[in-house]
């Protein structure tokens, strides 16, 4: 009983991370219009960024914190000319074209991680920043630094993207776009600009998943975004393209259901189980379980 | 043979066929990675059936083959009409899932991967004359397949169907049986290169097999032109050979250079530098030529 409560935390935390970035890859599919297939590599290079930035600041927090929420927003806002070019060039919304420009900026990314930084070794983040004592623990169960803050910020992150979308006028502009683009336009809505917001935002949201990524996983290593992309590209499907409570429920229950299987087999099956469990249901229902929303 | 004209010869004719497998799937708008999973799935079969059974190459290049083939079948039954995206991520996991059972089985060499595999001729010499045959008639062979696909009702649907699904089904197209039937082929071309690939370096290691091939054979699709054959075939030597070309300290990055290629080309020239109608175009003027 008790490894499966220490593993539902641990799940919880994980899959508190996948909320957030399939929030994230899902903002951009609903109102940029594209499958932002390597939003998680962006991720990944800014907790690169930041690992970087604590190196030279003498492990400075908040220059780190702004350096990797800087530095996912400048990349996301940086890529959306060529992504904009690509669906002009198309004279319409494209969104497969999209995702393999989009790939390529990850592969693009995953090497000059790989060469770049440290040797292309995985970096580890200095355990005073990670966090080294649990600030709880009984028996088994015992709750990390990182634990907390993953679910900390994920709720009040996903809380924070729920009310903007429900609740402000720009929400109701990025509504009114993934609902009907030719008709938000109609209406007034700048299609070029909101969908710059949405970059925007979705940057900060991959800038703060990468602060929570490397408090809770206290490394990163080049490929870590590549497997990130691929669970978040197979949460999305099974949610539903474009659905954010269903990425909600299903970025949960992929988090949970890693953490168990971690707990309870071998380590070095435990991505191959998550990967079969994904792969089933997406044969299973190729158009995801709670519908598209595209 | 040099070795290195060797290798540029054995391993373009390699990225030949494998962009030609993921170029066929997508003349339905599928990007169907899992070829790279079939690859990877066939050529350790193959290479556990000569080290362990002690069978001839032939057979386990046939198996190779016939493994891809089921692969791809079984999957396509359920994938065959999905969207791009879901047969993606398809590809994806399969590609994860296979590394990880090659991973944990000790009698394929679990991540150490499989080495000294046999001769499969006498001589280094006549192994690599043998290889590059095989890979000869392979590239003659389904590229007139291709050919024939491509000026047929069949292919023609397949165009109806990358432009518009709906259209296509309206005009009688079986999306399902054709979307399968182009999936099952490409994961059977997959499943042979698989085994030759391995041959050629006569090992098997999981770092064959990454995302890195992936990022490879997409940029050759679509810089050398996503929608006629030949577009791989001038892209696949220009790319690999500028990688050969490339000083060493510089050659390391061509993954990164590959995606700038990828992205540029895809902002600049959208079809690729040979588009249908250059294709087209070119076809005419020899027919014509032939003719007078």
């Amino acid at each position: 009983m008790q490894v499966f409560l220490a593993q539902l935390i641990n799940g919880l935390s994980l899959g508190s991370i996948y909320v957030l970035l399939v929030t994230g890859f899902n903002l951009l599919l609903l109102v940029a219009m594209i499958i932002h297939f390597s939003y998680p590599q962006v991720v990944v290079f800014s907790m690169y960024i930041a690992w970087v930035v604590l190196r030279y600041t003498g492990n400075s927090i908040p220059l780190a914190v702004l350096a990797s929420v800087g530095s996912s927003i400048l990349i996301n806002l940086a890529s959306a000319p060529i992504f904009q070019k690509i669906m002009k060039n198309r004279e319409e919304v494209d969104i497969n074209s999209t995702m393999v420009v989009s790939l390529g900026i990850g592969m693009i990314i995953t090497d000059v991680l790989s060469h770049g930084f440290n040797n292309g070794l995985p970096i580890a983040f200095p355990q005073e920043v990670v966090g080294e004592a649990a600030l709880f623990r009984v028996g088994l169960i015992s709750l990390q630094y990182g634990q907390v803050a993953s679910l900390a910020v994920g709720a009040l992150a996903v809380s924070g993207v729920f009310l903007l979308l429900y609740k402000t006028r720009s929400g109701r502009a990025f509504r009114a776009i993934a609902e009907d683009p030719s008709g938000a336009r109609l209406v007034g809505i700048p299609l070029l600009s909101t969908g710059l917001q949405s970059y925007a935002l979705s940057g900060l949201l991959g800038g703060l998943i990468a602060v929570l990524l490397a408090l809770m996983l206290g490394y990163a290593s080049p490929g870590l975004g590549e497997q990130v992309a691929h669970k978040v590209l197979a949460v999305s499907i099974i949610a539903g393209l474009g659905n954010l409570p269903g990425g909600l429920v299903v970025g949960l229950a992929l988090g949970i259901l890693e953490a168990l299987v971690q707990g309870y087999i071998s380590g070095s099956w435990s991505n191959g189980i998550a990967f079969v469990v994904l792969l089933l249901v997406v044969l299973i229902r190729p158009r995801g379980l709670f519908g598209i929303k595209l | 043979m040099p070795l290195l004209l060797y290798y540029f010869l054995s391993i373009t004719a390699i990225n030949i066929l494998m962009s030609w497998a993921l170029y066929l799937p997508y003349r339905v708008a599928h990007l169907h990675f899992l070829t790279v999973a079939n690859m990877a799935i066939s050529g350790y079969l193959s290479g556990w059936l000569v080290q362990s059974l002690r069978l001839p190459f032939g057979v386990a290049l046939l198996a190779g083959f016939a493994a891809g083939t089921l692969v791809g079948y079984a999957v396509s039954l359920f994938i065959g009409e999905a969207p791009t995206f879901t047969v993606v991520i398809v590809g994806f996991t399969f590609i994860y899932i296979s590394r990880t059972v090659i991973e944990n089985t000790p009698a394929v060499g679990g991540t150490l991967g499989m080495f000294g595999l046999p001769l499969v001729w006498s001589t280094p010499e006549g192994h690599r004359w043998t290889i590059l045959i095989i890979l000869g008639v392979m590239l003659l062979l389904i590229g007139f397949l291709i050919h024939r696909f491509e000026h047929s009702r069949l292919g023609r649907a397949a165009s109806a169907v990358f432009v518009d699904k709906d259209l296509a089904t309206s005009f009688g197209v079986d999306i399902k049986k054709l979307g399968m039937l182009l999936q099952t082929f490409a994961s059977a071309v997959a499943g042979g290169c698989g085994v030759l690939y391995g041959f050629i370096y006569r090992s098997f290691h999981l770092d064959f097999f990454t995302f890195h091939l992936v990022g490879l054979f997409m940029t050759i699709i679509f810089v050398g032109g996503y929608a006629t054959m030949w577009g791989t075939v001038v892209a696949a030597p220009v790319l690999y050979g500028l990688s050969l070309l490339l000083p060493p300290a510089v050659a390391s990055w061509r993954i990164v250079i590959y995606g700038a290629i990828l992205v540029g080309v895809l902002v600049l020239k959208p079809e690729g530098f040979i588009t249908r109608r250059l294709a087209v175009n070119v076809e005419r003027l020899l027919s014509s030529k032939r003719k007078s």
